[in-house]
Order: C-alpha cells, then sequence, then structure tokens
C-alpha cells in the first residue's frame, strides 16, 4: 500500500531532476554538466551501489521520515512490529538484510520503505487495521518494494537520471561527512517522497505482498481489507493526501489484486494464523 | 454529534488505543456473485448478487464478507465486493477547518493532523532526526526473535510461488 518512498539507491536523482524547480537547481545544472562525463553508464553506475551504500542511502531516507513525525513512544508496540515485520521479510527475496521497523507518531495514514530495509509505518493507519494479518500484509507490500528497489526504477524514469546518479555518487564516495551532498541528497529523498513510486510498481507490490504474507503465514486478505477500509474513508481526509496522491486508488488497486489472485490464495485464507499480540499491543478488543 | 466529537478528540489523544468500529460498512458488487451460506467455496449457494447491487457489510472471515443486500444475507467474495460507493457521500464536515480532526466516510474513522507529520508541507519542512533514527534500530528484531514470535503464533510458513503480472486482455478474475 502505501507509499512508499521507497528509493534506493537512486532515488536520489530523482530529487536531482526534480530539483529544477528549487532553489538548488542552478547546483543541479552545474552538476549535470559533469555528470557526462562522470556517468557515462547509468546503468552500470545504477548496479554498482553496494548494499552497504544502499542501507547509508536508506538510512538518510528513514531519517528525513522520523524528522517529520517521531517513533510512537511506545517500546512494546515498535518490539512487536519489528518483530513481525522480520518474520514477514523472511519471506523475501533479501532476508539477511538488517531490516528495521517503526511506527510513527502521526495520524496521517500512510506507510513508507527505504532503501536498504526500513519499514515505517503511521500510527494512523494502523489504527483502520482490524487485525495483525492487515498489518502483515501492508508490512509485506513495503517488504517488496524494498526487495525489488522499486525507487530505481523511479528514477530511471525522470530526465534528471544523470545529476540524480551524480548526487548519489558523491554521497557513496564522501557519505555523511560532507553536508553540503548530505543535503543535496535529503531535498531529493522528499522529492521521491512526495512523488511517490511509480503506479505499476506499486501494483507489483500489493501482488508481492499477499503472496508474502500467506508465505508468512497470514492471510493474504489482509490488503484487500486495508484497501477496502481506505476507500471508504473520505478521500477530502487531510490524513489520507499524501498517500492519495502518491498511490493508486484504493478500487483500482482492489480491481488489480481481484485480476490477479482470482481463486489461487484461498486456501491460505483458510490456514491462517495470526498472534494474540497485535489487540494486545494496540490495545484493542 | 457533540458527545461524538468529544470521543473522537479523546481516541485521537489516546494514540491507537482507538476502537475502530468497522461494522456496518458499505459497499456494492462490481460483478454478479454467488451468495454463500457459509464463507467457503464449496458451500451452498443461496442466491445471486446482481452486479452493482448495494451491501452491507456485516462481518469478514478470510477473504469472505458477510453482507446483507435486497438479494439476501450471506456470504460473498471480498474482491466481489467495493466499498465506498456513493460519491461524495462523504463531504468534509467542516469539523477538519474547526478541530483539524476529519471523520472517515463509512469507516467511521477518525484522521487528526497536527502540527507535526506527514503532510506535504510537514515533510519539505523535515529535518533529518539522527537520534530517532539510532533509537529505531534498538527495536531490531533478529531472525532468532522472528522464528520465536512464529512458532508461538503457530504461523507456518507455506511455499508459494508470486502471481502473474496481468496481461493485457486476458481473462477476468477467476473467483466469481
Amino acid at each position: 500500500m502505501i507509499s512508499r518512498a521507497a528509493i534506493a539507491a537512486g532515488s536520489v536523482l530523482l530529487a536531482a531532476l526534480a530539483a529544477a524547480s528549487t532553489p538548488a537547481a542552478a547546483q543541479f545544472r552545474f552538476d549535470l554538466n559533469r555528470i557526462i562525463d562522470t556517468a557515462k553508464n547509468i546503468g552500470k553506475a545504477s548496479t554498482e551501489i553496494s548494499e552497504p551504500q544502499e542501507v547509508e542511502i536508506g538510512k538518510q531516507y528513514a531519517a528525513v521520515l522520523l524528522g517529520a513525525a517521531p517513533l510512537v513512544p511506545d517500546p512494546a508496540l515498535q518490539r512487536y512490529v519489528n518483530t513481525l515485520g522480520r518474520w514477514v521479510a523472511l519471506h523475501a527475496e533479501r532476508p539477511a538484510l538488517a531490516w528495521q521497523f517503526g511506527v510513527l507518531d502521526s495520524d496521517n495514514v500512510n506507510a513508507f520503505a527505504t532503501p536498504g530495509g526500513f519499514v515505517l509505518i503511521t500510527k494512523g493507519l494502523l489504527a483502520t487495521m482490524r487485525s495483525e494479518a492487515e498489518l502483515a500484509n501492508v508490512l509485506a507490500h513495503e517488504v517488496s518494494h524494498v526487495v525489488k528497489k522499486h525507487h530505481l526504477n523511479a528514477i530511471r524514469k525522470g530526465a534528471g537520471m544523470q545529476a540524480g546518479m551524480n548526487i548519489l555518487g558523491d554521497f557513496v564516495a564522501q557519505g555523511s561527512r560532507n553536508p553540503e551532498i548530505t543535503s543535496r541528497l535529503v531535498s531529493g529523498m522528499k522529492e521521491v517522497m512526495l512523488r511517490g513510486l511509480d503506479k505499476d510498481d506499486e501494483l507489483e507490490a500489493d501482488r508481492m505482498g499477499v503472496v508474502i504474507a500467506a508465505r508468512s503465514g497470514y492471510d493474504p486478505y489482509g490488503l484487500p481489507a486495508v484497501l477496502q477500509t481506505l476507500s471508504a474513508m473520505n478521500p477530502q481526509d487531510s490524513g489520507l493526501a499524501l498517500m492519495f496522491a502518491t498511490h493508486p486508488a484504493p478500487g483500482a488497486r482492489l480491481d488489480a489484486l481481484d485480476t490477479a489472485m482470482g481463486t489461487r490464495l484461498e486456501r491460505y485464507a483458510a490456514s491462517a494464523r495470526v498472534s494474540a499480540e497485535f489487540g494486545r499491543v494496540t490495545r484493542r478488543k | 454529534m457533540k458527545v461524538n466529537l468529544l470521543i473522537l478528540l479523546f481516541a485521537c489523544s489516546a494514540g491507537i488505543a482507538l476502537a475502530q468500529p468497522h461494522g456496518q460498512e458499505a459497499g456494492y458488487a462490481v460483478r454478479q456473485t454467488e451468495l454463500k451460506q457459509e464463507p467457503y467455496s464449496d458451500a451452498a449457494t443461496t442466491g445471486t448478487l446482481p452486479e452493482r447491487a448495494p451491501v452491507k457489510i456485516v462481518s469478514r472471515q478470510g477473504g469472505w464478507l458477510k453482507i446483507e443486500s435486497a438479494s439476501g444475507a450471506g456470504w460473498v467474495r471480498m474482491l466481489a465486493i467495493r466499498t465506498g460507493a456513493t460519491e461524495g457521500a462523504g463531504g468534509d464536515s467542516g469539523l477538519k477547518q474547526l478541530f483539524n480532526v476529519a471523520r472517515s466516510g463509512s469507516s467511521g474513522t477518525a484522521v487528526a493532523t497536527g502540527v507535526r507529520g506527514l503532510d506535504r508541507e510537514q515533510i519539505r519542512n523535515a529535518q533529518p532526526n539522527a537520534a530517532e533514527l539510532g533509537r529505531m534500530a534498538q527495536f531490531a528484531a533478529s531472525e532468532a526473535d522472528a522464528e520465536r514470535f512464529a512458532n508461538g503464533a503457530g504461523l507456518a510458513a507455506q511455499a508459494i510461488d508470486y502471481l502473474p503480472a496481468q496481461q493485457p486482455g486476458s481473462a477476468g478474475p477467476a473467483g466469481q
């Protein structure tokens, strides 16, 4: 679902290009000149981002989200979401990443993934959920963005890919030691967060998410259930604005899941389980 | 209404300890679909829900919704139903401007906005919070933690292939 501002290595780039409308535009233009020399092979550059570099970029990205809204001050809740999330992530392609999950203290309804295995969902989204299966499915959707590095796709579509790759390259070379580069990276990340990922990548994360949830022993209909909740909410709610702006409409996502799932996963719904933790940690009956 | 609003505000301030009144959602059928006596594909069929029929969602189980409709009550496949059918039914109540709280559609979910948060502007103005990032790391769970949790809950891992991307022009949903 949800959002995802996932980016991986390169999302940053997007920022770069998107930056045409920011005060940093001049700088990006300057960068463009030298990028042509330094990043002759973009495809190569994007595949050269190592996992530690991807994680470092993801950390910066997560720090921005945490700057917008801190974690809910509830260790039991945070620990629960990490344990559940880690279990879910074990059933996708990158089980060995140092996955971290968190619940943001925001009533906005949204969830985010960042490169390298960071997943954040808002308290507002959690409050709409009926069950652990719904939470597991949302986390699985976010995990899908990370394992597929969907941010790279977002970058590829941008005209400023070279500029973006350059910022990324600078960051990788100099790390967070250079505040100026870090600040360019951060503004790039913000652009990706505000634009969202490619629509097809969101639909892919939906299709993958239900399967990852089912592999983890959860009811794969948790995701359609969340989408039905979102679909029933008033789209004018300000708390929904960013998620709705960065994702296909919930009804369209349900249509796509309807076609993709058919009855294929029905039998896994019947055998699904949940822990007793969800109700306890979220203080619900 | 006033009382409801107070309850909402209180619930919001209590964070996620928010009881969700999920009962009584409204929806409609996106296609003709069978009404079943039980939430299983091999349960007895008790009727047919026509396309676009309005329904009241009473409860949920797995991929099934228990509904009430003019065609009768029973269980239908979740993905044959869409929610939020009525255009414009849930317009802005005006409370948002007054109290920065909005009540959402038929789910009755409360959404509040504050000074801090994840609105567009708030993200634009956000400064990276390294301390909070460090706090987040403290809650990380190991693979062993996750296995223990799953064992305790009786969660059984399954081997399942990913779903194929839909092909343009391919057949529609397999389920009725």
